[in-house]
């Protein structure tokens, strides 16, 4: 037994010398000390001898194995060494990890969404196929207003069923579902669904009958802000969008706000952030004014508290909606709106 | 709209220090939205008056002189070719620099050999005509004068973005606008004084003060809908001489974009822009008397453009005893125009509704200058302010016109529209000077609230509560008539005047108070933006929005039939349904076809989206997480309407897509501590053709959510598609609900006794799924915890139909197993799936 492992260690050394690199040396591992290994053999051998020459049989076994162990641990080291004088250019690039990308819109919603989210705002969600009672008539437009004008509606080939048609529209308009034209609709909805007080925003998709051009869109994406409680009222409405505007261009960001009407709101307003490029010096940007105009906004109609079930005589609120794919395009330099929705990996794979 | 400052300043004082431009800041701030300031003589920038001293033959060309002008400062040498100049005469000289209006810019030349510093001007190129005959000759002037100055175009121009007065009818003319300004620069503003002529004493109409039915002019209104037309005023004239119009009033008149067309026609156009009431002037001889009636049904009429019209029973029309003359507040007739033998005419004022003017133009596809301004709610008593002012007009450019018969006056009582609750249309209405300074966040005293409200012409009364005049204080509010049509009503729309015309840029700003309480937080968009996370950051694939909008041709090419039913069972459609079974929502008035349907699906987006990039892009992975729409009953009594998640991979033929498309729906729901498992389907929903052997229905944690599939070669290739392609469609409020229902992340204690780990390779029937073949695995032993697929061979070597499966068959107990005893229970599933699936197990 004693001279049968002396050969094998002598054969495993000669082996050993011949070996020049890794694979070799993976190779004579596996071919003594693998599962039907020479090496694992003689110790599994070891079982079945007897009682007596088991104790030094096994003890000499196991010696060799940690002694050739040790050697292959050893030529393995120095093989890696020799490997490792060529040289290697430290300035070769990494190997690649593949990147996902999210919608730029997406991006710019989850930072405005957290924002508000820490300041006690709601984040809501609504359908994007409304009833023009909600989208107009609850928001103080009633059928043939002159205020429609300034919103092209796309109209769809259903009649709402009955209950619909109760909330004040008796017929008037022959096709009285739509395709939202602002995400002003969930103001009426969150109010009936919440009550008052209420802070909620509404980021959401919206729609508007135009000929699409690098300004213009059919499709665009707005997000709604609405706070209602005792004793809102425009000096808070100015504070909150104040802050809105030091967020989304810096903390220089001044707030300017000019009478606008819009149907939902008394007094209206539209609010304009200095041009984050110019300072209000006046730029390409801000077509040469140095202010951005960005913001919608106004505090909430009664006509509007008293359709979303809530007394204008306890409450009062503010709203203000903009777009996001007009804040997207300011802030990533993006010259042509129809990219958003172009599906160009070209352009999706910048974000 | 545009508005001349010469004009305004009839009515308004402007302080002299105040810029045009400042002033259009102003009103941007304050009134309505000023898009350009432009001053006329910025025209004429670097155009000069000259005098030509003498003018020489030019050296080296025939045709050219040479000509030394005083400019004033200096004395240039110009070389001009025109043949009618002199020493002596005045002319136009462009200077180096000036740009004209024809879009040329003077530079420095020379020409033939000659320097020549400016050019001399002919009238075409100073835009002031046609004529390019020679040089424009002036009269005597100071040399170096601007030529704005020579020509006396001192007029500013402000364009008013007419979006923004869409509310104010009575900011529809100079001299409404003007009353505004007065209030924000708190200067005089010059009342107009009715009647200019006397039309009017109280309420009582007068006749006027000539000899009375001279001729039997006397004319004949009757009104049928004061509904539709609350006032008809209508005063007839004779004596008229039909000419052009003065220069002055063509001058105002173009400044402010209305072509001058005769001295009649320019009046009522001149009225309108100066009062902002619209009036018509027919030509008396061609109408017997004026009945203001719906139109009949069949009727036509061709309006002064020279269109025929179609006219509907709903459109209200001025007519006469035969035909309609006019179509009201929209355009007159053709039949009765004034022309160059006109010599008595009938001038209109009238009011009427706003929605029928509104619906008409619509109709008609025909918006005026007139019906802009009906649409926006007008004031009834504004017609006899702009009948007198016409009639005053006449008078001074018709010396010889006479107003005859009686004044026509037609009107509704109550003349201005009642509130709701029969609440007077003038108000009052009560203001709580308390209030308005909580609304605002301000605090203004009762002397400047009364103060702008009174410049604006509401009538303020002030009835104290306290001893603080200056916070408790009550006004009693008069809506001026300007403002009473669809304008102010309430306490509210108050607090803007007094708001805007105090500056909103003077309110301070600060933040509401309000509960600490964190805002109840919707799970759905937490989840949406989670899975948006795993998808693009974990599962490196690209977010895309496309449009809700498809063409119903796309949809036919994906799905002969009609599979587009979703949601609940036993749907009733809201509409008969479409034809051809699609159960799908079209728009009424889509842009183009190609965006004429609702997407019932959000693949057909996506596969657009490989189309577009499968050129430029070797591998495409995309999702997309959006609402799609079919005709069933969904939530809030709308139409049905949810959003999903798609998925799509396109790439090389040698990859799997579907199995890696498979991997990325279990990576999400992996993430989201979910487990995902497919089942073989028949049909699918998702409207594109597929074999059914690559198609599966999504389960989490059991629930059906979704379908995955790769598209057949062939329907790919039809499809437009160049590279194979896989795709997938999950319904986020089902996998919400299985997010809901799964019980909460709870940690488990890792085994304390090692696992054993045998191998199992077996060939199989390759229809055999491999679902059941792992339930077959894992229900044999209740020692075998997992079997993990680790390679799947398909190919000759089997021989048809054969798949070759290889597990990992782990094995854990609460003890240490022994090898004897995991052996046998192998030895035991092997004959258990030889039995059970046939498998004979290989050999490696």
């Amino acid at each position: 037994m004693e001279s049968e492992l002396n050969n094998l260690k002598q054969k495993i050394l000669g082996d050993l010398e011949k070996i020049k690199d890794l694979p070799a040396l993976r190779a004579l591992e596996i071919k003594y000390l693998g599962r039907k290994g020479e090496l694992t053999k003689i110790l599994r051998g070891v079982a079945d001898l007897a009682e007596e020459e088991k104790k030094t049989a096994g003890r000499l076994a196991n010696e060799l194995k940690k002694e050739i162990t040790a050697r292959l641990e050893q030529a393995k080291i120095e093989l890696a060494n020799i490997r490792s004088q060529a040289y290697a250019d430290p300035t070769l690039p990494g190997s690649e990890v593949k990147t996902g990308q999210l919608h730029p819109i997406t991006i710019l919603q989850n930072e405005i969404e957290d924002l508000f989210t820490s300041l006690g705002f709601m984040v809501l969600d609504g359908p994007e196929l409304e009833s023009d009672y909600y989208n107009f008539t609850a928001l103080n437009i009633p059928p043939y207003h002159p205020a429609r004008d300034m919103q092209d509606t796309f109209y769809v080939d259903l009649t709402p069923p009955a209950p619909l048609l109760k909330g004040g529209l008796r017929g008037v308009i022959p096709s009285s579902l739509l395709m939202r034209t602002q995400t002003s609709p969930m103001q009426i909805r969150a109010m009936k669904k919440y009550g008052a007080p209420l802070r909620c925003i509404v980021p959401g998709r919206c729609f508007r009958s135009e000929a699409t051009d690098v300004r213009h869109e059919h499709t665009f994406y707005q997000l709604e802000g609405l706070m209602i409680d005792q004793g809102i009222n425009f000096s808070h409405l100015k504070g909150v969008l104040e802050v809105l505007g030091k967020k989304l261009f810096g903390p220089d960001t001044k707030l300017r706000m000019r009478p606008k009407f819009y149907p939902f709101v008394e007094p209206g307003s539209n609010g304009e952030y200095s041009c984050f490029l110019c300072r209000g010096q006046g730029c390409r940007v801000c077509k040469n004014t140095g202010w951005l105009e960005i913001v919608g906004c106004g505090l909430v109609h009664p006509g509007v508290l008293k359709a979303g079930g809530i007394d204008p005589s306890k409450y009062q609120g503010f709203a203000f909606g903009y777009g996001l794919d007009r804040l997207a395009m300011l802030k990533y330099n993006i010259n042509d709106i129809r990219l958003f929705h172009g599906g160009d990996l070209k352009f999706l794979k910048q974000f | 709209m545009l508005l001349s400052l010469n004009w305004l300043k009839e009515f308004v004082e402007i302080p002299k220090n105040l810029t045009p431009e400042e002033l259009g800041e102003k009103l941007t701030m304050h009134t309505v939205e000023v898009e350009k300031v432009s001053r006329q003589a910025d025209k004429y920038k670097g155009v000069a008056v000259g005098k030509i001293l003498e003018v020489k033959p030019h050296p080296n060309a025939d045709r050219l002189r040479l000509a030394k002008v005083d400019v004033g400062r200096e004395k240039l040498e110009i070389v001009c070719g025109a043949p009618n100049i002199a020493a002596g005469q005045f002319v136009p000289v462009a200077l180096v620099g000036a740009a004209l209006p024809n879009g040329l810019v003077i530079k420095p030349a020379e020409i033939r050999g000659v320097k020549s510093n400016g050019m001399l001007c002919a009238p075409d190129e100073l835009g002031l005509g046609e004529d390019h005959a020679g040089i424009m000759i002036l009269k005597k002037a100071e040399p170096g004068m601007k030529f704005s100055d020579y020509l006396k175009l001192n007029d500013v121009i402000f364009e008013v973005d007419n979006k923004s007065i869409t509310h104010r009818a009575d900011l529809w003319s100079h001299y409404g606008l003007a009353r505004d300004i007065s209030a924000f620069l708190n200067t005089k503003f010059k009342q107009v004084k009715t009647p200019l002529i006397p039309l009017y004493k109280g309420d009582k109409p007068l006749n006027p003060p000539f000899k009375r039915g001279a001729g039997g002019l006397n004319i004949k209104v009757k009104v049928e809908d004061f509904k539709l037309c609350p006032r008809y005023m209508a005063l007839a004239m004779t004596g008229v001489k039909v000419a052009p119009s003065p220069k002055w009033m063509q001058d105002r008149l173009l400044a402010c974009g209305t072509r001058s067309i005769n001295n009649i026609v320019d009046i009522t156009n001149y009225v309108m822009l100066e009062l902002g009431q619209p009036l018509h002037a027919f030509d008396k001889n061609f109408i017997d008397k004026i009945i203001v009636r719906r139109a009949k049904a069949g009727e036509t009429m061709e309006t002064l453009d020279g269109i025929a019209r179609k006219l509907e029973p709903e459109m209200l029309v001025i007519a006469d005893s035969h035909q309609p003359v006019a179509v009201a507040g929209i355009m007159g007739g053709a039949n009765s125009e004034i022309n160059a033998d006109t010599t008595s005419i009938i001038i209109e004022a009238a009011n009427f509704d706003f929605t029928s003017v509104r619906k008409t133009a619509q109709k008609l596809g025909l918006r005026t200058e007139a019906s802009m301004r009906f649409e926006k709610g007008l004031d009834p008593t504004l017609c006899e302010l702009g009948l007198a002012r016409a009639a005053e007009l006449i008078k001074q450019l018709c010396p010889g016109a006479k107003a005859v018969g009686k004044l026509a006056d037609e009107k509704q009582t109550p003349l201005i529209p009642l509130l709701k609750g029969d609440k007077r249309g003038l108000g009052p209405i009560n203001l709580d000077l308390n209030w308005l300074n909580q609304y605002i966040g301000e605090n203004f005293s009762a002397k400047q609230v009364k103060q702008i409200l009174e410049k604006l012409g509401f009538g303020v009364k002030i009835r104290t509560l306290g001893v603080h005049m200056d916070t408790e204080c009550l006004f009693s509010v008069i809506i001026p008539t300007w403002r009473a049509v669809h304008d102010v009503s309430l306490p509210e729309d108050l607090a803007e005047e007094v708001a805007r015309i105090y500056g909103y840029n003077n309110i301070k700003a600060s933040l509401p108070k309000a509960d600490a309480a964190p805002p109840e937080q919707l799970e759905e968009r937490i989840l949406i933006r989670q899975i948006k996370n795993i998808l693009s950051v974990g599962a490196k694939m690209a977010e895309v929005y496309n449009y809700s909008f498809v063409s119903e041709e796309q949809l036919k090419k994906l799905t002969p039939q009609p599979p587009f039913q979703r949601g609940a069972k036993g749907v009733i459609p809201l509409s008969k349904g479409g034809e051809g079974g699609l159960e799908v929502i079209k728009l009424v008035n889509p842009l183009s076809e190609d965006l004429a349907v609702l997407r019932p699906s959000l693949i057909p987006g996506l596969l657009e989206n490989i189309k577009t990039n499968q050129a430029q892009e070797p591998e495409i992975a995309l999702y997309e997480i959006g609402r799609i729409f079919l005709n069933q009953p969904g939530a809030d009594e709308l139409p049905w309407q949810e959003k999903y998640l798609a998925l799509a991979l396109a790439g090389n033929e040698s990859e799997d897509l579907f199995r890696k498309l498979k991997g990325v729906i279990g990576y999400l729901l992996k993430e989201l501590n979910l487990e995902a498992e497919f089942e073989a389907v028949k049909a699918g929903t998702l409207g594109v053709q597929v074999d059914t052997e690559c198609l599966a229905e999504v389960y989490a944690n059991g629930q059906a959510i979704g379908q995955v599939m790769e598209l057949e070669n062939n329907s790919a290739r039809a499809l437009g598609l160049k590279k194979p392609a896989a795709l997938a469609e999950i319904s986020l409020a089902k996998l919400f609900a299985a997010v809901k229902n799964n019980p909460a992340r709870q940690y488990a204690e890792p085994p304390k006794y090692p696992a054993a780990v045998r191998d199992l390779a077996f060939v199989v029937n390759e229809k055999i799924l491999y679902n059941k073949v792992v339930k077959q695995i894992k229900n044999f032993s209740s020692l075998i915890k997992q079997a993990e697929l680790f390679d799947i061979y398909q190919g000759d070597k089997l021989g048809a139909g054969k798949k070759n499966l290889a597990f990992h068959i782990i094995y854990q107990a609460d003890r240490t197993l022994t090898s004897a005893e995991i052996d046998a229970i192998q030895s035991g599933l092997v004959k258990h799936l030889e039995k059970e699936i046939g498998a004979k197990v290989r050999d490696f």
